[in-house]
């Protein structure tokens, strides 16, 4: 009797929390990190229109987030330098687990889950050298750090899943930082590079840029569903230099870069912050808060054209175009370079919006 | 009585309007680009009539002066216009290239008007044209010379430019600035957003004016940089600094109204500081006395900047951008 009594107890604490899917968080589409009037943080589930489906509060500025392919789990990264990481259960709203990196790393803002939602993927930098890690974690054992590999490069930052669910493509930025806070130590000399490997870290394939291009720090990726992967760049050379922000990279070929014409480039002050194919992924765009700009390429690089909106940031994919998030609190729609506003809440949206689907 | 103080004294500063934000479109912006067209007009007709540098000259000075009205606004039909007006700064020389090459190479394009919007916009507007008029490389052409159609063509090309920021800005943008908030309009959700755009231009244009105009010829102590100077072969660089704080100074009053005492006495300082500065093309940093007169006039348009936020951005609350100012 006891035994079976044990037996049962121990069958419900394995389900004691029975993992609700993203229905219980009222079927986001996108999660999205913002700033509350009161200052305060939080994290919100964005339906396709726009509407609010779930808020759970943050400690901290947050930067990018990872949800869960099933589960109504969200990991919301800190800035970086990140002394930490949450996993959110979305639907109850409350912090599941405290994530921190092993002693002498720390997380760079941005992780994947793989393996369909068993493993999470985080983008690490060691603090002596900031030289790239891939932290591994196992979920299934409460988000139990089981691994590293190396990312091939200096200051990761984006990191994504190759439609093969096996081969992880990384943004190496390229550029060290202090371990206390983000001062640069190695503009002059730093070399970005985009790094592919597969599940136990084996190098597959990198690319860099020409020389003069080093210093265009390679951060935020998007892949389209036949694996060309876009990759936007922050440009920390000279002033002015309009160099190219978005490149576009299929397996085994050069690299396209995609240039805007002059006078667009300079103003987006050689940043890109978020980048996203639409969902028919026949285009593909970039912002630049600084540049108050969307900046719209065809999938081989040509220009297509701007969309203006101040502090726009955040970009995801909608069905037949993308959807970008602003610091005013803006969500807007664009397609075909027609921007349609979805909604305005009361909160300045952060960097990121997070794709459920893609 | 005492309590009527006290109330006056705490009464908040109302909230900006879609009425603010009109009366500096209409009142200031649009008046000044026309002005600006005018300029440019005047400055094409004179260059018709006689190309060589010395006749063009004033008439250059003053459509630039006129230009400075509105260099800071980098909205709108200005967000990329302005920049094939005014190309600058330039670090790699492309407009000393890109005109060297036209000139060696005579090329058609150079005198062709219509086709001349196609050029890189460093070889278009008023830095190209500062090059021709002042630079002793370029300046000595003939009223025959391709140098001569050359600048004509610029200034043809700047006349038609002008006329379409100022249109574009008339019947386009500020409908879309004074209509914030309109269901149609997804550059300005609300009132706020408009006038807070404005607030930002007046402010980065401000912030341009001392780390650009002022902080790229100074330099460093050890290697200042006169030559990167804005505007240095035509003696407009303290001039530039002069009439863009005035323009700033302006576009305050008419957002925020005629009580702006702390902006008024920190212009009046920029005013006195850019008295004393001993060469109005900056080419004298390499004296530590002509040097230091130079950094308190950057010193004196940062109060400048320090007096807009506190009398206009923080009663109303208004904070940089928050994913502009982040970086990463």
């Amino acid at each position: 009797m006891t035994s079976r009594r044990r037996f049962l107890a121990a069958l419900l604490a394995a389900s004691a929390a029975p993992r609700l899917g993203w229905a219980a968080a009222g079927s986001p589409s996108y999660i999205a990190a913002a700033r509350e009037p009161d200052g305060r943080f939080a994290l919100f589930g964005l339906d396709q229109g726009g509407a609010q489906t779930f808020r759970v509060p943050l400690p901290a500025r947050g930067h990018a987030g990872a949800a869960h392919p099933s589960r109504a789990e969200a990991v919301a990264f800190a800035r970086r330098p990140g002394p930490f990481a949450l996993v959110i259960d979305c639907a109850a709203g409350s912090v599941l687990h405290h994530l921190t990196p092993p002693d002498g790393r720390q997380f760079n803002g941005h992780g994947i889950f793989a393996e369909g939602g068993a493993v999470l993927f985080t983008s690490e930098q060691r603090s002596d050298t900031s030289a790239g890690v891939i932290g591994i974690w196992d979920v299934a054992s409460g988000y139990r750090r089981i691994g590293e590999v190396s990312t091939h490069g200096i200051g990761p930052h984006d990191l994504r899943l190759m439609p093969d669910a096996k081969t992880l493509v990384v943004a190496n930025g390229g550029i060290a930082t202090d371990p206390s806070d983000r001062t640069k130590l190695n503009v002059p000399t730093m070399r970005s590079n985009l790094s592919y490997l597969d599940a136990t870290g084996t190098l597959l394939e990198q690319i860099e840029l020409s020389p003069d291009l080093w210093q265009n720090s390679i951060r935020h990726l998007a892949i389209r569903r036949d694996g060309l992967v876009a990759f936007a760049m922050q440009w920390e050379g000279a002033e002015n230099a309009a160099t190219p922000l978005l490149g576009l990279h299929r397996r085994g070929a050069p690299p396209v870069l995609a240039a805007a014409p002059l006078a667009d480039e300079l103003v987006m002050q050689g940043y890109a912050g978020s980048v996203a194919f639409a969902g028919d992924g026949t285009e593909v765009a970039i912002t630049s808060p600084k540049g108050g700009r969307v900046h719209r390429f065809a999938d081989d690089g040509a220009f297509i054209g701007p969309v203006s909106r101040s502090d726009i940031c955040g970009l995801a994919p909608t069905r037949t175009g993308v959807l970008a998030s602003d610091g005013l609190g803006g969500l807007l729609a664009i397609q075909g370079g027609t921007p349609t506003l979805l909604s305005r809440a009361n909160v300045a949206w952060d960097n990121h919006l997070v794709s459920l689907t893609t | 009585m005492k309590h009527l103080a006290v109330l006056i004294a705490l009464a908040p500063l109302s909230l900006p309007a879609s009425a603010d934000t009109a009366r500096a479109v209409n009142d200031l912006i649009l008046p000044s680009f026309e002005n600006f067209a005018q300029g440019a007009q005047v400055l094409h007709q004179t260059a018709l009539a006689d190309c060589r540098s010395d006749a063009v000259a004033p008439a250059y000075q003053a459509a630039f002066d006129t230009w400075m009205g509105v260099s800071g606004l980098r909205i709108g039909p200005s967000e990329t216009g302005a920049l094939s007006i005014a190309f600058w700064p330039d670090d790699r020389g492309f407009t000393q290239r890109t005109l060297a090459r036209l000139i060696d190479t005579e090329d058609p394009t150079g005198l062709d008007p219509s086709e001349y919007h196609e050029m890189s916009i460093a070889a278009r507007g008023l830095f190209a044209l500062d090059m021709l008029l002042y630079d002793p490389a370029f300046n000595t052409y003939g009223a025959g010379d391709y140098t001569c159609g050359l600048v004509q063509t610029i200034t043809a090309d700047l006349d038609r430019q002008a006329d379409a920021l100022s249109t574009s800005w008339a019947e386009d943008y500020a409908e879309v600035l004074i209509g914030a908030g309109a269901p149609d309009n997804t550059i300005y959700l609300s009132s706020d957003e408009a006038f807070r755009a404005l607030y930002t231009q007046l402010l980065s244009g401000l912030e341009f004016t001392a780390d650009t105009r002022l902080g790229r010829p100074m330099g460093t102590f050890e290697r200042p940089r006169p030559k990167l100077a804005e505007a240095w072969r035509s003696d407009r660089s303290l001039g530039n600094v002069l009439i863009s704080a005035q323009a700033a100074q302006g576009l305050a009053h008419a957002l925020a109204g005629p009580e702006l005492p702390q902006t008024d006495a920190a212009f009046s300082q920029v005013m006195l500081a850019a008295d004393r500065v001993s060469d109005p093309s900056f080419q004298d940093l390499d004296d530590p006395q002509a040097r230091l007169r130079v950094e308190v006039l950057q010193q004196r348009v940062r109060a400048l900047y320090g007096a807009i936020e506190i009398e206009i951005g923080a009663p109303l609350g208004i904070t940089p951008g928050f994913n502009s100012q982040d970086g990463d």
